[in-house]
């Protein structure tokens, strides 16, 4: 009955693991970022490598015209050496643009060459400054064929290498998970087993107090035998919790309109023993013909956890109110209370508001878990050291 | 007659400028034309504020070594006498001349 347990990871640790391979992807991708900028980096030096023999050659031709020009200012006609390959611009010692035909009119005078706006700046300096230039730009398009090199070089070395290191990290992360699978895997096994052999003693604890209380026996023996029946009640309902737990998801849902109000009236008396051993004033108001389509089992099971808790967080003389209404019904008890700061978290598995009594935290993950199935919605209210209202609407 | 032509010649000398009065009426009489010197002051200082520095330091200190004509060209006419010039008409004098045959908007 107990075979093929699922072993599910919590909510917290899918959120590291989550966390982890995100920071694995950023880092990843940061680094292959910095190589791809190095990369492109080093092949635009390389074309810039390239352009320079050329470019330094139409800049000694227009040198050379700027000569010309200079030595004959005042015999021929005054007009820009103008050529078809390139565009050029003069500049003084002190920055100042003489002539200028390129298209952008900021120019880096510090730079040799550069690109910049799809076109590559050569700057040389003059030794003699012809018509007051010290600089020459020259300036051409770029063809862009180096770069859709780089991009074409970059998409398949780039997605190679991020493929390869997402599978690294896949296996880092398989490795990082193993010895967590394991553990959890140990833990379960062990729930299950403990489970199971908790059923038939409890069922034969329970069956023999039944049977017992039949007979004539004393009112001091039966005393003893219900403080047994309330242990044993206990460690039945733990056993039915850590099965809804863990089977829930493999038991069909038989779902037929249930009478509420009886069903509440049941579960109380059920724990009528647990009840008034704690001394305990229960109050309880259920309208009657209230009935809801749900599954018979879930639904007690619910209103078990919600009973079980107002009793053990409840004080010795307490009180539990039991309120059921046309929407909704709710069970107030006035214990401990819990915490603002709390309230967010008791619907998790294994968490507690207050561990100053028993259990695992699994009661109000239990309640919560059939709320959602059965599309019943759940609020809390709590003043701490006054009281908590569990309230369940439809 | 002739003396509206002595008037004539009096308002023309009062109105021209300390560059046309103290360096070109010597320049004029020399074979090589005064823009010559300006475009070698041009190939070798290149921006106005340099070039402009120059001028005045050759102007009030000339040397051989700080003279931008070449060797034989300096043997053959020599280095200028000192100016005689104020600071402040040298200044003028110097800011006309670049102003006249500057390279600045004259290329199309």
């Amino acid at each position: 009955m107990l075979k093929n347990w699922d072993i599910n990871l919590r909510q917290s640790e899918k959120k590291t693991l989550l966390s982890f391979f995100i920071l694995y992807l950023f880092f990843t991708t940061l680094l292959l970022l910095f190589m791809a900028i190095f990369y492109y980096n080093t092949q635009k030096d390389l074309m810039l490598k390239d352009k320079r023999v050329g470019l330094s050659k139409y800049a000694n031709d227009e040198i050379k015209r700027l000569k010309y020009l200079h030595v004959n200012f005042d015999r021929v006609p005054r007009i820009y050496p103008r050529d078809k390959r390139f565009k050029s611009a003069i500049y003084d010692s002190v920055y100042t643009k003489i002539f200028s035909l390129l298209d952008s009119s900021d120019v880096d005078l510090n730079e040799d060459i550069y690109l910049k706006d799809g076109s590559i700046y050569y700057i040389k300096e003059l030794e003699s400054y012809y018509l007051g230039t010290k600089y020459v730009v020259i300036e051409v398009k770029d063809d862009g064929i180096w770069l859709k090199r780089v991009y074409k070089n970059l998409a398949i070395y780039g997605g190679g290498i991020l493929a390869v290191l997402l599978l690294m990290g896949y296996f880092l992360l398989y490795l990082l998970l193993r010895p967590m699978r394991e553990a959890i895997e140990l833990l379960d096994r062990f729930i299950k087993d403990t489970t199971h052999e908790l059923n038939t003693p409890v069922s034969t604890i329970l069956s023999n107090i039944e049977l017992s209380s039949k007979e004539q026996i004393d009112e001091k023996l039966q005393k003893r035998l219900n403080r047994i029946k309330i242990g044993a009640r206990t460690i039945s309902n733990l056993y039915q919790d850590l099965v809804f737990l863990t089977l829930s998801q493999k038991i069909e849902s038989k779902k037929q309109n249930e009478d509420i109000a009886e069903l509440l009236q049941e579960r109380l008396e059920y724990f009528s023993l647990s009840i008034e051993s704690k001394k305990i004033t229960l109050k309880s108001k259920l309208s009657k013909g209230i009935s809801l389509h749900v599954d018979k089992k879930k639904l007690t099971k619910l209103i078990d956890n919600l009973i079980s808790n107002a009793i053990k967080y409840n004080k010795i003389n307490g009180t539990i109110d039991v309120v059921l209404a046309e929407k909704y019904f709710y069970i107030k008890d006035s214990g401990r209370g819990i915490e603002k700061d709390k309230l967010d978290l008791i619907f998790k598995r294994y968490e507690r508001a207050d561990r100053s009594v028993g259990g695992f935290g699994i009661g109000l993950s239990i309640v919560s878990k059939i709320a959602q199935e059965e599309g019943l919605r759940v609020e809390i209210d709590s003043v701490f050291k006054k009281y908590t209202t569990v309230k369940v609407s439809w | 007659m002739r003396f509206f032509i002595l008037c004539l010649l009096l308002v023309l000398n009062l109105s021209a400028s300390v560059y046309q009065k103290n360096c070109l009426s010597c320049h004029n009489k020399l074979p090589i034309k005064i823009d010559k010197f300006f475009y070698r002051y041009l190939l070798k200082y290149s921006s106005a504020i340099e070039t402009k520095y120059a001028m005045k330091l050759y102007l009030q200190n000339p040397k051989k070594e700080n003279s931008i004509l070449n060797p034989a060209l300096l043997n053959r006419f020599g280095v200028k006498k000192k100016t005689t010039l104020s600071e402040k008409d040298l200044k003028k004098a110097i800011d006309e001349y670049w102003d006249k045959y500057k390279i600045f908007g004259k290329l199309k």
